[in-house]
C-alpha cells in the first residue's frame, strides 16, 4: 500500500526537482525564471524525437539537455542584453514555445495533441539486488531511473558549489552584488546567461524524464504546469538546495496522492490547487517572520 | 512633434514587426509561404463587415484584461493575476445568469456583471494585502492564484455547478435575458465591446486629466518622491491592485454574458496573459491599448479561420502573440547602440 505511493511520489518529484535546481541556480545568479515550463516542454519533445530516431537514451537525454539550454540562452539574452523584464519574457516564452511545439507537431508530423512515434526507447530502471527486497527502503533506492539518481545527486552538489567554490561565489556576486562583481572584473551578465543556460539544460532533462522516463510519448500538455511548480519549489526553499528538494518532494507527493485519491472521489482539481496554495502560505509565513525580525531590531 | 509621434509609433510597432518576421521564418521553415499566409490573415481579420465584427468581438476581452493589467502596472505593481480574475468573474456572472430565473434584462445583467467584478476584486485582496503589509512579491502570489482560480472553477463546473445531463465541464446556459444584446446580428459582436471601449476611454481621461490618475502613475515612476510629498503609497497601491482585479473580473463576466453564454472549462485561452502584452505594447495609454488589443484581436479572429482555408495550423497565432510579448519589453534600441559602438 505505502510502497507504490512512495515510488510514484519519487517518480513525480524527479522532473520538478531537476527544474527547481536549475531555477534555484538561476535565481541565485539574479534571474527569476518563469520560463522553465517552456524549456521542459522543449526537452520533452526533443527527447521523444531523438529517442525514436536513434534508439539511444543517452543521445535523447543529451539532445534534451542541449535544446533546453538553447531556449534558456535565448531567454537570457533578451533579459540581460536587451534589459527586458524577466517575468514578462518568461511568460512570453511559455506562450511562444507552447504554440511553436503544437504548430510543429501539426505541420511536420501531422499530429495534434499526442505524438507517439514508433521505437521510443525509455529510460532504464536501476534495480539494486537484495536492497530491492527490503520494504520501503527498497522502493526508495531500487527501481529508479538514472535521472532520479542524478536529480538527487545534484542537491548536495549544488549546495557545495554554491557555498564552497569560486564558481558559486561568482554566481552569488552576479546575483546580489552586481557592482562588486563588476569591480572584481567579472561579467555579471555573462554569469547570469550561464546560469540560465544551466536552468534550461536541467529543465530540458526534466522534460525528458516526463516523456521518455514516465510515458514513452509526447503530449502537448505533458508538462502540466510543472515548470511553475518548480518555481514554487525554489521559492518554497528560499534558494537552499535541500529545502528546495523538500519542496519538490512535497509537490511530488501531492501529485502521487492526488492520482490515488482520484479513484476515491476526491476531486483532482482541489488537490492540484495545494502546491500553489502552499507557496502563498509559505511566502506569507516568511513575510510575517521578516516583519517580526525587523520590528524587534528597530 | 509629428516626428516624435512617428518615432513613438515606430517603437510601438517594432515588436510586432519582429514577431511577424519570426513567424515568417517558422512558416517558411515548415513549407508555408509567409506572405500569402499573412495576406490571408489580414483579409480574414478585416475583409468585410462580418470579419471586422468578428475581430472586434475577439478584441473585447483583451481591451479589459489589458486595462486591468495597466492600472496595476502604472502604479508599479506587477499583477500577473488577471487571468484568475477573468475565470472567477466569468463563473460568477454565468452562475447568476442561470440562477436568476425570470429576472428582467435590466436587472439581471447589471447584477451579474457587478458580481463578476466584485469577485475579481476580492480575489486580489490577499496578494494586495500581502504586498502592502508584508512586502510579499506580488508576481509569485498572483501567478499562483491563477492556477488556484483555474483549478477551483474547473472543480466547480465539474461538480456542484455542472449542467444536468452534460458530460463536458460546463454550467447550464444563462437565461436569455442575461445575454448581452448583439450589435450587428448575425455576427457575435455584443454590447460588451461598447462597454469595454468606453471603460478604456474613461481610463484615458482619468489617466491624463485627473489628479488621482496622475498621482497613481507617479507611484510607478517614483514611489520615494510620493512618500516624501505625503502620498499614502501603500493604500494607493492596495487600491490600484483591487481595481485591477475588479476590471479583470468584469472582463470575465462580459465574456460570459456576451459571447460564451455559460462558463466552460478552459474559459479563457490566456486572455489575462495576452492582456499583459496589450498593456505593454500600448504602454499603458488608452489609445495604445486600443490599437494593441485590436492587433491581438485580429490575430485571434484570423487564426480561427485560416485553419479552415489553408493547412496552416492555428498555433502560429500563439507564436506571434508570445513573441510580441517578448519583444514588447525588450529595449530594442540597445541592439542598435551596440552595433554602433562596435562599428
Amino acid at each position: 500500500m505505502i510502497d507504490p505511493l512512495i515510488h510514484a511520489a519519487l517518480l513525480m518529484t524527479t522532473p520538478i526537482l531537476l527544474a527547481a535546481i536549475g531555477g534555484l541556480v538561476n535565481r541565485v545568479g539574479g534571474i527569476v525564471n518563469i520560463g522553465l515550463e517552456s524549456m521542459m516542454l522543449t526537452g520533452a519533445l526533443v527527447a521523444v524525437i531523438v529517442s525514436a530516431d536513434t534508439g539511444s537514451v543517452m543521445l535523447a537525454l543529451l539532445a534534451a539537455l542541449v535544446a533546453g539550454g538553447i531556449v534558456g540562452l535565448l531567454m537570457s539574452l533578451v533579459v540581460t542584453r536587451l534589459a527586458a523584464n524577466e517575468i514578462i519574457v518568461g511568460l512570453g516564452f511559455s506562450v511562444t514555445v507552447a504554440g511553436l511545439v503544437r504548430f510543429l507537431l501539426k505541420s511536420v508530423y501531422g499530429v495534434s495533441g499526442t505524438f507517439n512515434p514508433p521505437g521510443v526507447v525509455m529510460l532504464p530502471r536501476i534495480d539494486i539486488p537484495f536492497v530491492a527486497d527490503i520494504p520501503i527502503l527498497g522502493t526508495i533506492l531500487s527501481g529508479q531511473d538514472p535521472l532520479t539518481w542524478f536529480a538527487w545527486a545534484m542537491v548536495p552538489v549544488t549546495t557545495f558549489v554554491l557555498a564552497r567554490t569560486r564558481l558559486g561565489l561568482r554566481l552569488r556576486a552576479a546575483g546580489s552584488a552586481e557592482t562588486t562583481a563588476r569591480a572584481l572584473g567579472l561579467d555579471p551578465l555573462a554569469i547570469r546567461d550561464a546560469s540560465t543556460v544551466f536552468a534550461g539544460a536541467m529543465s530540458g532533462l526534466a522534460g525528458a524524464h516526463l516523456s521518455i522516463g514516465v510515458v514513452g510519448l509526447f503530449n502537448e500538455g505533458i508538462t502540466g504546469g510543472r515548470g511553475f511548480i518548480a518555481l514554487a519549489a525554489f521559492y518554497f526553499g528560499r534558494n537552499r538546495p535541500w529545502r528546495t528538494a523538500l519542496g519538490a518532494l512535497l509537490f511530488g507527493f501531492f501529485e502521487a496522492l492526488q492520482i490515488r485519491l482520484q479513484g476515491r472521489g476526491v476531486p483532482a482539481e482541489l488537490v492540484q490547487m495545494l502546491p500553489y496554495l502552499i507557496v502563498i502560505l509559505v511566502l506569507t509565513g516568511l513575510g510575517l517572520a521578516n516583519r517580526r525580525r525587523s520590528g524587534s531590531s528597530s | 512633434m509629428i516626428r516624435a509621434g512617428l518615432t513613438q509609433l515606430g517603437a510601438a510597432a517594432l515588436p510586432f514587426v519582429l514577431a511577424l518576421a519570426i513567424g515568417a521564418i517558422v512558416l517558411a521553415a515548415t513549407g508555408h509561404d509567409p506572405l500569402s499566409v499573412y495576406a490571408l490573415m489580414a483579409s480574414e481579420a478585416f475583409g468585410g463587415t462580418r470579419r471586422i465584427a468578428a475581430t472586434l468581438t475577439a478584441t473585447t476581452p483583451l481591451l479589459l484584461t489589458g486595462l486591468a493589467t495597466a492600472v496595476a502596472f502604472r502604479s508599479g505593481v506587477f499583477n500577473v493575476g488577471v487571468e484568475g480574475c477573468f475565470y472567477l468573474g466569468g463563473l460568477a456572472a454565468a452562475t447568476l445568469g442561470f440562477w436568476l430565473v425570470g429576472w428582467p434584462a435590466i436587472a439581471i445583467i447589471p447584477v451579474a456583471l457587478l458580481a463578476g467584478a466584485l469577485i475579481g476584486g476580492a480575489w486580489m485582496v490577499a496578494p494586495a494585502a500581502l504586498k502592502v503589509r508584508l512586502g510579499v512579491d506580488e508576481v509569485v502570489t498572483t501567478l499562483m492564484l491563477n492556477f488556484i482560480a483555474i483549478n477551483l472553477t474547473s472543480w466547480l463546473v465539474n461538480g456542484p455547478l455542472l449542467a444536468r445531463g452534460s458530460a463536458n465541464s460546463a454550467t447550464p446556459a444563462i437565461e436569455k435575458a442575461a445575454e448581452l444584446p448583439r450589435l450587428l446580428p448575425p455576427s457575435t459582436l455584443h454590447l460588451g465591446f461598447i462597454i469595454s471601449l468606453a471603460l478604456v476611454i474613461l481610463y484615458g481621461f482619468w489617466d491624463r486629466f485627473t489628479v488621482a490618475g496622475f498621482r497613481s502613475r507617479l507611484i510607478g515612476l517614483n514611489a520615494r518622491f510620493c512618500r516624501a510629498v505625503g502620498i499614502d503609497v501603500p493604500s494607493l497601491v492596495f487600491r490600484m491592485m483591487i481595481l485591477s482585479g475588479l476590471i479583470g473580473g468584469l472582463a470575465g463576466a462580459i465574456h460570459a454574458l456576451g459571447l460564451v453564454h455559460r462558463f466552460v472549462a478552459g474559459f479563457s485561452p490566456g486572455y489575462g496573459f495576452t492582456g499583459i502584452a496589450v498593456a505593454l505594447l500600448g504602454r499603458n495609454s488608452a489609445l495604445g491599448m486600443i490599437l494593441a488589443a485590436l492587433v491581438f484581436g485580429a490575430l485571434a479572429s484570423s487564426g480561427a479561420t485560416i485553419q479552415l482555408f489553408s493547412d496552416v495550423p492555428i498555433e502560429i497565432v500563439e507564436v506571434l502573440q508570445g513573441t510580441v510579448m517578448i519583444f514588447a519589453v525588450a529595449k530594442l534600441g540597445l541592439l542598435l547602440r551596440d552595433r554602433r559602438r562596435l562599428a
